[in-house]
């Protein structure tokens, strides 16, 4: 609202994740791929290895093209890319951080040098200098992920800095070292995929398999003690943050069992080039490492995921506003701008009035600056898609509107604006999938239960819905008539008789299946 | 004419050092990026010069991959330190910044593409060395073209930052962000400005290259040293054309910022024009002369003091521009005592280190291994 927002009719959200998963799969690789190159060269020289010192080399050669090259320019995309879609975040995140960026860069400036020398001293250095540059290159790779990952890890779990706005406290948040173990097993894990690929060019067959065995003990260790390092991590995520990935949030659910699967089959694809390490095929040695990039794509997701609905934790939601009042946030608060309204707060936008003519297009422009960070109208994250899956109209959208921070565990900033501008904004989206008024009613249970309460409930003996609901499906049908005023924050759905006594048969049908008790009647909140 | 509340508004976080220090590491930056910059894109064009003007002599294959080879390590040069002003513009000028980023969103992003292809090109170029030149010189034009079009989106774009009049109708005539600046008048001089510049450097690059093999291969280096002194020359001749255009277009206020109304800027522009005069003469008699300290020392010390003076010159344009809008006193400071010094503690140590790691590598002078010391090995001749 404060800046334009940049109009990416496939995804500025699609955008970021290529950038960045493709950024991170190599950028990992260059701080783990560090270490690789200065203890290949020393096991070599130790050996008297010198095929293995001449596949080092080029190896450098293709480390240099791939990290250097694509790994840098790829890292300032990002800096492009965040500015682009999140510009108040990204202005938070420099102004906060700029001194850690800074020290940043110049080990970026080091690093970048001594990958240079490493590489052109292959045939000019005694072993011992040579070695030296690539220790140089190794510590300040890894001190530059010593850096960003104070940043990154802050983004999701920002601990007190929201107080106390201390450089510090932010920086060593309760998932920074987690974090910090984590990515570097992922970077040691990934100098041994990456080494596979020059491996399996080799023509000899017993050098090949001296360096598949060779990088399997990068691999294959680091990829067993991942699932632990990622149990601490989630350990000091907080509960209600990590929730999201258990159920209630399709992207982060999907995305952390995908991350689990594609570890495995990374694990099993590497203990097969072990099983038959002379053998190994460049096709095959490609195939791991896409895999171990669907692996470190899912594992990104996640974060972001479960992050949502901030970019920076209790501090600025995904959309860039402020998640509380915040002195200088020049009223682009929640709050604040559901109580001045989005079309006089938003700087860059177009319609200042709501008038019953202009309705769709100002919930269009409603769209853009609250939503568009995150959803498209028919693309990625496509709103479409949703609502047609539900066969909301537009005053079930509306009704949704209200309770938007409490779908999906929490992960939905809350529509800030005014009644009107919410009806708006009804308006647009239920514009995308028109709803005929003589569409049939949905009558079934589960599919009434899919289409209006799933965004929030779970099927658990947790949830207030299936604790609390009177097991007399009449006295439940009756409960569900005024929805409201079961509990303020519900939506003001209107169910017809019909759906809500086939609701409270579906229900008790689950209850039963699922061994689920009722709760005593008394205490009963939705 | 923008709306007057369509800049966007600070973040709550406080400048976390004085303004000063910030200005000073964005010119300071800039200026070393930017040198860098004019080496590496001056080097790719003197590349192709060299190739066509000396092309019945194998000098002229010789100087396109002495050059070449130079050319994968200058971009990366050119990218860590343009870095550092990128980030130090954030902190200053994000309001500006971003918003005309956005507008112009997808030439900016696309520049990340072209940069990466353009990389690339240089890097197969000089794996390429040794080899007749006929597809290197190709692709050395085809890595050159793209990154003229990358400096020329940077012009688009910081013109565009500090034109907000020009921001609305832009945005909203396409805020899916393919838009440039293409109606600023300033915009082709300023890029010619740079891109001449560039040319300028790039001969003295050559004159370099002629100082290292000048006890080595006398004939070879006289011809990186005519052509490199009189490329700088006769660029240098340009160049007062062309800045003398990028003055009369700049709008009347800001030109006479630089003609008495502000002393510093005025004193500025006089250390350039007497510098890039007085690096011509002294160019044209050390070639005379043969005199390579002049050629090598002198010249590049006074160009090195006449690019800080322009540096600094477009910096207080800049603010010129913003005056309507900005004022360094709209950030409040609260220093990060407990992290600024410990990136100055860093920044030393770096600079150190890499100093350190370059000497080791006999790239300072004295025990330099051979020409060839910036070479990657291309043959994969074995380990001597």
């Amino acid at each position: 609202m404060n800046y334009p927002v940049w109009d990416v009719a496939f995804g500025a959200g699609l955008l970021m994740a290529v950038v960045a998963i493709l950024h991170v799969f190599v950028s990992h690789f260059a701080v783990g791929g560090g270490l690789f190159l200065v203890l290949t060269e020393r096991r070599a020289r130790r050996n008297n290895d010198e095929a293995l010192l001449d596949w080092l080399k080029a190896h450098t050669k293709f480390f240099v093209l791939v990290t250097v090259v694509f790994g840098a320019v790829s890292g300032v995309g990002i800096w492009f890319t965040i500015a682009l879609i999140s510009p108040t975040a990204t202005s938070n995140l420099i102004h906060a951080y700029v001194w850690g960026w800074a020290i940043e860069w110049v080990f970026f400036f080091v690093e970048i040098t001594a990958a240079l020398l490493y590489l052109y001293g292959w045939n000019r250095l005694e072993p011992r200098l040579h070695e030296w540059y690539g220790w140089i290159y190794f510590f300040a790779a890894f001190m530059s992920l010593v850096i960003i990952n104070g940043i990154i890890t802050f983004m999701l779990t920002s601990g007190s800095w929201v107080k106390n706005h201390e450089f510090w406290k932010g920086f060593f948040n309760p998932t920074y070292f987690p974090s910090l173990a984590f990515r570097f097993a992922i970077a040691l894990a990934l100098a041994g995929i990456y080494a596979l690929i020059t491996a399996s060019v080799q023509k000899d067959p017993e050098l090949k398999a001296r360096i598949v065995r060779w990088s399997s003990r990068w691999i294959v260790p680091c990829l067993a003690v991942l699932p632990f390092l990622g149990w601490w991590y989630i350990h000091r995520i907080p509960a209600e943050v990590w929730a999201s990935a258990r159920g209630p949030m399709p992207t982060g659910t999907h995305y952390a069992m995908l991350a689990v699967i594609l570890l495995s089959v990374t694990f099993v694809l590497a203990l097969l080039a072990l099983a038959r390490p002379r053998r190994i095929h460049l096709a095959f040695s490609l195939l791991v490492a896409l895999v171990a990039l669907g692996t470190m794509g899912s594992f990104e997701f996640v974060r972001e995921a479960i992050r949502k609905p901030y970019v920076i934790a209790n501090y600025l939601y995904a959309n860039s506003l402020y998640a509380a009042e915040t002195p200088g946030d020049g009223g682009f608060n929640a709050d604040a701008v559901s109580s001045a309204g989005i079309l006089p707060t938003a700087k860059w936008i177009k319609t200042r009035e709501l008038t019953p003519a202009n309705e769709i297009a100002a919930g269009r422009e409603i769209f853009r600056v609250e939503c568009a960070s995150c959803h498209t109208p028919n693309a990625y994250r496509g709103l479409k898609h949703y609502i047609t899956l539900r066969a909301w109209d537009r005053n079930e959208i509306d009704a949704m509107l209200t309770g938007l921070e409490f779908m999906h565990n929490n992960v939905m900033p809350p529509f800030a604006g005014t009644d009107a501008e919410r009806a708006a904004l009804a308006a647009y989206l239920s514009s995308l999938h028109p709803i005929p008024a003589s569409a049939p009613v949905v009558t079934d249970g589960a599919t009434v239960f899919a289409q209006n309460c799933s965004m929030c409930h779970q099927i658990n003996a947790k949830d207030k819905l299936f604790r609390n609901l009177p097991k007399d499906p009449g006295t439940a049908s009756d409960a569900m008539k005024d929805l409201t005023s079961l509990f303020p924050l519900m939506p003001h759905l209107q169910l017809t008789d019909q759906q809500r006594m086939a609701l409270a048969q579906w229900v008790n049908a689950q209850r039963t299946a699922k061994g689920i008790a009722v709760a005593e009647p008394g205490g009963n909140e939705p | 004419m923008i709306e007057p509340n369509m800049i966007p508004n600070l973040d709550p976080n406080p400048l976390p050092a004085p303004f000063w220090v910030f200005k000073v590491l964005l010119v300071v930056t800039f200026f070393l990026h930017i040198v860098a910059m004019n080496l590496m894109l001056g080097g790719a064009v003197m590349a192709i010069a060299a190739k066509w003007r000396a092309k019945d002599t194998s000098y002229g294959t010789q100087a396109f991959f002495d050059i070449a080879r130079k050319l994968p390590s200058l971009l990366p040069a050119t990218i860590t330190l343009g870095v550092a002003p990128l980030l130090f513009v954030q902190v200053l000028y994000g309001q500006y910044f971003y918003t005309s980023s956005i507008i112009m969103a997808w030439p900016w992003f696309l520049i990340l593409v072209l940069i990466t292809l353009a990389y690339y090109g240089f890097y197969y170029v000089s794996f390429r060395s040794g080899q007749q030149p006929g597809k290197s010189g190709r692709v050395m034009w085809f890595s050159a073209i793209l990154l003229f079009i990358v400096g020329f989106m940077f012009s688009n774009n910081f013109t565009l930052s500090q034109t907000p009049s020009r921001w609305s109708d832009k945005y909203f005539s396409d805020p899916s962000g393919w838009n440039l600046n293409l109606a600023e008048p300033t915009l082709i001089p300023r890029y010619l400005h740079f891109f001449v510049a560039a040319v300028a450097v790039g001969g003295i690059l050559l004159v370099f290259m002629a100082m290292a093999n000048w006890k080595r291969d006398r004939a070879y280096a006289r011809l990186l040293l005519n052509l490199g002194g009189k490329t700088f020359m006769y660029a240098t001749m340009a160049q007062m054309v062309v800045g003398l255009i990028f003055l009369v277009t700049l709008p009347r206020d800001m030109r006479m910022l630089f003609m008495g109304d502000n002393a510093l800027a005025t004193a500025l522009l006089l250390v350039g024009v007497v510098g890039g005069i007085a690096a011509i003469f002294l160019m044209a008699d050390a070639l005379r002369k043969e005199n390579l300290r002049v050629a090598g020392y002198l010249v590049p010390g006074i160009l090195g003091v006449v690019i800080l003076s322009m540096s600094i010159m477009r910096d207080i344009l800049r603010d010129a521009y913003l005056k309507p809008w900005f004022r360094p006193e709209q950030f409040t400071v609260q220093t990060q005592w407990s992290v600024f010094p410990l990136f100055l503690v860093v920044f030393v140590a770096g600079v150190i280190l890499w100093f350190v790691m370059l000497a080791r590598f006999g790239l300072l002078g004295g025990k330099r291994a051979g020409a060839r010391a910036t070479s990657p090995d291309s043959t994969g001749a074995k380990q001597s």
